[in-house]
């Protein structure tokens, strides 16, 4: 019951891929959260460092984030957000192989932590495989894999915003009011925050914090010898 | 405790039930439609008053509940104390149950409406047909308890 005030302050998102701008402002979707209690903000923000890109250290390598969604899926007692972070990671596992195969993998990695949840076996044994057999389980591997093959970047960031969107669609259903509702309101406000703000600007504002956190302490190397 | 007495003190409860679980599931509901008037009075900036009265909905479980204890209030014998305690509890769970999903539906119907003020009336409806059933359970319970014997 605690939740319904805060529940009931959230503007609707409204469609996908309509909005030229969240409903709600990120400042303002902040201040709302400011109501939630510490032991939820603590949960929040352990499901944001596992499923939200921009909280993604470059520094933690991926055999420690999986640890930590492992550990996360040992300790939450809700089916629906387990459900919710397997079924992201899952994704992106499947993603992330398309990604290797396409920038010329021939084979898995091996001897690494790579990947989560129960088709990295599968993924590996049918590495060659244009859908690594996955496409009954997910149907969507095979259109993806055809717009990596046509470098069709965008259309391949759009087909898995709108897989995650169904996604998000089904697991909410039967929540309204509750801690769960909220956790699927934020990851869909941030589909449609991210696909609303692709913008050129912000892309390279991205790339040059990347660089930079890529560099470290080797800036100031740099710097020096451009002078 | 004698047998006889025992068969009193479930007749006091059947008396009382019907009062006591209505107004338990009317605090929850019009608590929970409460909250989400509240939240929506965050978001926006005119037609409070509408949020607040509907969120007072449910407390028409109360009245239900203090009617049917009026009407089953009589002088408790080994004779009527079952028939008090089954109508008596029976139509309180009802108005307990009813109080506390009303509740959620009204807090939908402000959710929604908040955004969509042209749905107000409709998204009064899933809170209607609610009310519709504890009215059944209500008018039932009156109707049965004129069976009891005196």
């Amino acid at each position: 019951m605690k939740y319904v005030v805060l529940m009931a302050s959230l503007p609707p998102l409204g469609t996908l891929f309509e909005a030229a701008t969240p409903p709600i402002s990120r400042i303002r979707l902040e201040s709302r959260l400011a109501l939630l209690e510490a032991a939820d903000r603590q949960t929040l923000e352990r499901i944001a460092n596992l499923i939200a890109w921009s909280a993604q250290p470059l520094e933690r390598s991926d055999a420690a984030f999986v640890a930590e969604a492992h550990r996360f899926l040992a300790t939450n007692p809700s089916p629906t957000l387990r459900r919710l972070v397997t079924q992201r990671l899952e994704m992106r596992t499947i993603v992330a192989a398309l990604r290797r195969r396409r920038r010329g993998e021939a084979k898995p990695p091996a001897g690494e932590v790579w990947g989560f949840g129960e088709w990295v076996g599968l993924i590996e044994r049918h590495w060659s495989a244009p859908t690594f057999q996955l496409e009954g389980i997910f149907p969507w591997v095979r259109q993806a894999r055809e717009l990596l093959e046509k470098d069709d970047l965008i259309g391949f960031e759009r087909l898995q915003f709108s897989v995650v969107w169904a996604m998000l669609n089904r697991l909410g259903e039967g929540h309204h009011f509750d801690f769960e509702a909220l956790i699927i309101y934020l990851a869909r406000w941030s589909l449609v925050s991210r696909w609303s703000g692709y913008k050129a600007e912000s892309a390279v504002v991205r790339f040059r914090e990347l660089v930079d956190a890529g560099l470290g302490s080797h800036r100031e190397l740099f710097a020096g010898a451009s002078q | 405790m004698t047998n006889d007495t025992s068969i009193l003190v479930l007749g006091w409860i059947g008396i009382y039930a019907p009062v006591a679980l209505a107004a338990i599931g009317a605090s929850i509901g019009c608590t929970t439609a409460g909250q989400a008037a509240i939240g929506a009075m965050m978001e926006v900036s005119s037609g409070y008053g509408r949020f607040v009265g509907l969120s007072a909905l449910p407390s028409s479980m109360s009245i239900y509940g203090i009617v049917v204890m009026f009407i089953l209030n009589r002088a408790v014998t080994p004779a009527n104390s079952g028939g008090l305690f089954g109508i008596g509890l029976l139509s309180g769970l009802a108005f307990l149950m009813a109080g506390i999903y009303q509740g959620l539906c009204c807090a939908s119907a402000i959710s929604g409406s908040k955004s969509k003020p042209e749905i107000f009336g409709l998204s009064l409806a899933p809170a209607a047909i609610v009310e519709g059933f504890a009215v059944f359970a209500f008018v039932f319970a009156l109707v049965a308890a004129g069976g009891i014997p005196r």
